[in-house]
């Protein structure tokens, strides 16, 4: 774009302006055990607000990604405003406010893993996949992002994987690996990575992809919601 | 009292409030955006910091401590505080930007922060010259900008709704927008959409913001991000003059702000009485400032034909002198205490019969709110000077019996109490504000009216509470009364004016009269003469010897209003 001429951008949705539906409203229904779950988040806060998050990411889980419809959905579920719920959900970029691939490569950019070689990880991608960041494969396999800073800049440069196991470390095998894997149906496991106060536990490698320790284990967020 | 110590100066406090607001009702101006007193406070803008702290005391006993030179010890916090979110302490030590280099600098450099993507486009945006944002840069900003790289692109022009409209990139994300949709009006259409320097506030995907009193958030943005859509390049605000009067839309007496530009109503908003609309109005009371520029009757009228005021005059008072039938008076709802008072005393200048008002009350129109059943502004004051709402039956019986019929400020055939046909044979008098009333045809003589906008007089609201309109644009005729009440002597306009001096222009005068110019006329030429000089005296009368308006004397109503003594249910 040439510095002249500018064009204000469009909010996502212009007010008023039918909005395009991806979902059916049959389909727009909690099950069984959703449902139980819902109740849960709810019990687990003074206010229904508190339940946002939570549902949002149950409906992500279920739907696959966000459009306005299940937005709301989870607005009515709650009871709380739809506005307010659609404000949360575009608060974070982990919540797909557009149809996503299959599997999300989130590279990080960002300062630590920018000056081990993030970029380089991210153009190499970009060249294997054939598309940029932010476009999804045509087979709707893969989409790249660029992503802010994980908090695992101790292994830098890193991917997340559809906001579930980190790939720490990486490297353009490593890359190749994991496309191959993806592709043959297999997500990644958790990988542990190794702290400072674990350096003795490892034989002072902390640096090891080994995944010795299960002591500083997290299991990753989507997998605590069942 | 506790005391609270700021910028050095003691001040006594009562438990309970923010600093801020005190420091406001001090007149200790504290730069702010995102305080506002109605709403909630998320201390979100950052702008209103100030160095605090509390008298250090030994822990052991208690004790205050103190210095060498026996001063007391003060443990400031580490870092500054919002004012706005920060509790009134007892012997609390405050450092304003008045007192503190520091204090000042962290407003400045927060102003830089908050400018850095800010479009600075003040030349064409309409909050200019009434913008917190480029009021408070000026006075506490920092000189220029460190930022030398293209800024963040928002949506511009954005309709939300029918009336408001978006630039996205004025906003500076202080949330009083959808903290009024959340707290205010409930009903939640707005919500800040996305992160970081890429926020703004924006409705769910496919809804609008539709609340009757989305405009409010126009007047709550305190810079250019929302802005009326009727308004939207009228004029600039330096170019209006704004007077604080009463709305007349509906019997709620919403306090307002009339601007004005070449003697047109470009614009109207709200007016703070907390004892009445608070800080907001409904959409509609806005919108009906087209009512007061377009359509209106101009010049005196008999039997259709243009004729000079004086004419008019003499012909009016001829048919009520020489009134073979009976005489009947129609007061209005529309029109003034004043005017309504001396329409009832020459009603008893001729013998006649002051039949009512002409109700406008509708049930279901109200919302409980700002907005209320009665579309009117002053049937309570007309019910407390007897007058009382209309039988339509009556008026059509006594009509048959009538020869004359003096009509204030209405339009009985518009409103259906009786139509063209029931005219026949009675001589209509019509005070008419608008060239479209309906009544007009039917009139032998016609008094354009000036409306509330151009009048000097007062309204009661419907809980009772007196409250002053003042003139905001010219008539044709200005008298000394409404010259004084605008602030102007006789001659200023040829010469202190200047182009953008609001008694320079002399377009768009409507030429209409208010009932106290009208009234006396012909009270005068019926050889009763009516000794007030102006209207504020016929209030002082009334407040003096009628019980309903005790205490209603302009001075008292002053820009709030009186609240006067409950009459009960009229008999
Ligand atoms: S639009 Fe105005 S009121 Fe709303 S958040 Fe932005 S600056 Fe504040
Ligand atoms: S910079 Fe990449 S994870 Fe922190
Ligand atoms: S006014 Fe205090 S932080 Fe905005």
């Amino acid at each position: 774009m040439t510095p002249n001429s500018f064009i204000s951008p469009q909010p996502a949705y212009v007010p008023g302006e039918p909005v395009e539906r991806h979902v059916a409203d049959e389909e727009l229904v909690w099950t069984e055990d959703e449902q139980q779950q819902i109740a849960a988040f709810r019990a687990q806060y003074p206010t229904h607000d508190g339940a946002v998050m939570k549902g949002l990411w149950l409906a992500q889980d279920k739907f696959g990604w966000l459009p306005p419809e299940v937005i709301q959905f989870v607005a009515e579920t709650l009871e709380i405003p739809y506005a307010k719920v659609y404000g949360v959900a575009t608060f974070y970029t982990q919540y797909f406010k557009e149809q996503k691939g299959q599997f999300v490569l989130d590279v990080c950019t960002c300062f630590s893993c920018q000056v081990c070689g993030g970029y380089d990880i991210l153009h190499y991608l970009e060249d294997q996949l054939g598309i940029t960041k932010g476009e999804t494969t045509d087979g709707g396999l893969f989409t790249i992002q660029e992503a802010e800073c994980l908090g695992a800049c101790g292994s830098a440069p890193m991917l997340q994987v559809t906001n579930g196991p980190y790939v720490h470390n990486l490297t353009t095998e490593k890359v190749d690996a994991l496309l191959a894997d993806l592709r043959a149906g297999n997500m990644p496991g958790f990988q542990s990575v190794t702290l400072p106060q674990d350096e003795d536990e490892l034989g002072g490698n902390r640096r090891s992809d080994t995944d010795a320790v299960t002591t500083y284990q997290t299991p990753p967020v989507s997998e605590t919601l069942h | 009292m506790p005391q609270v110590f700021i910028d050095g100066q003691p001040y006594e406090f009562e438990e309970g409030g923010k600093l801020l607001q005190f420091c406001l009702d001090q007149g200790i101006e504290i730069p702010h955006f995102c305080y506002h007193p109605a709403l909630s406070v998320p201390a979100n803008c950052r702008q209103c910091q100030v160095k605090a702290g509390l008298p250090a005391r030994d822990r052991a006993t208690g004790e205050l401590v103190t210095d060498e030179n026996g001063l007391p010890v003060i443990n400031y916090f580490p870092k500054p505080q919002t004012s706005c979110s920060l509790d009134l302490v007892d012997g609390m030590v405050v450092h304003t930007q008045y007192d503190s280099e520091e204090v000042a600098a962290i407003q400045a450099d927060n102003l830089e922060m908050m400018l850095i993507n800010h479009p600075l486009d003040c030349p064409i945006c309409d909050q200019a010259g009434q913008c917190p944002l480029q009021n408070q840069a000026y006075k506490y900003g920092p000189e220029g900008s460190r930022f030398e790289f293209e800024k963040v692109h928002k949506p511009k022009r954005v309709q939300l709704g029918p009336n408001v409209v978006l630039d996205a990139e004025r906003c500076i994300n202080c949330t009083r927008c959808t903290r009024f949709t959340a707290e205010v009006t409930e009903s939640h259409q707005l919500s800040i959409v996305n992160r970081g320097d890429k926020n703004y506030p924006m409705t769910a995907p496919g809804q609008i913001l539709d609340d009757p009193y989305s405009m409010n958030v126009c007047d709550l943005c305190p810079v250019g991000a929302l802005t009326e859509d009727y308004f939207r390049f009228k004029a600039r605000v330096w170019e209006m003059s704004k007077t604080p009067s009463v709305s007349d839309f509906g019997a709620k007496g919403i306090n307002v702000d009339y601007w004005v530009r070449d003697n047109q109503i470009l614009r109207i908003t709200p007016r703070a009485n907390l004892d009445v609309n608070e800080y907001w109005m409904p959409d509609a009371a806005r919108l009906v400032y087209e009512r007061y520029n377009e359509n209106r009757l101009q010049g005196a009228r008999v039997n259709g034909a243009a004729v000079a005021w004086e004419t008019a005059y003499d012909e009016a008072a001829r048919v009520l002198k020489d009134a073979d039938g009976s005489v009947l008076f129609l007061g209005s709802a529309w029109a003034t205490v004043e005017d309504n008072y001396l329409l009832t005393k020459l009603a008893d200048t001729v013998g006649g019969e002051v039949l009512g008002y002409i109700p406008y009350h509708e049930e279901g129109r109200g919302d409980g709110w700002l907005i209320s059943d009665d579309r009117a502004p002053n049937a309570q004051g007309c019910e407390r000077l007897g007058i009382r709402a209309l039988d339509a039956s009556l008026l059509q019986s006594k009509l048959a019996g009538a020869s004359v019929l003096y009509v204030l400020d209405d339009d009985p055939v518009a409103a259906g109490v009786l139509s063209g046909a029931d005219l026949e044979g009675v001589t209509v008098i019509l005070h008419a504000s608008h060239a479209t009333n309906e009544t007009l045809p039917h009139a032998a003589v016609a008094f354009p009216a000036a409306m509330c906008v151009e009048t000097i007089g007062t309204y009661v609201n419907e809980a009772g509470r007196a409250q002053r309109l003042r003139p905001a644009k010219m008539i044709r005729s200005m008298n000394r009364s409404l010259m004084m009440a605008m602030g102007t002597g006789q001659s200023r306009i040829d010469r202190g004016g200047t182009p953008f001096d609001r008694w320079h222009d002399v377009t768009n005068k409507v030429d209409c009269l208010p009932g106290w110019t009208v009234i006396p006329e012909l009270a005068d030429r019926l050889g009763r003469p009516m000794h007030y000089k102006g209207p504020e005296r016929v209030m002082d009368e009334l407040a003096e010897t009628n019980p309903a308006f005790t205490g209603a004397t302009y001075p008292a109503m002053d820009l709030l209003g009186v609240a006067l003594e409950d009459i009960g249910e009229p008999a």
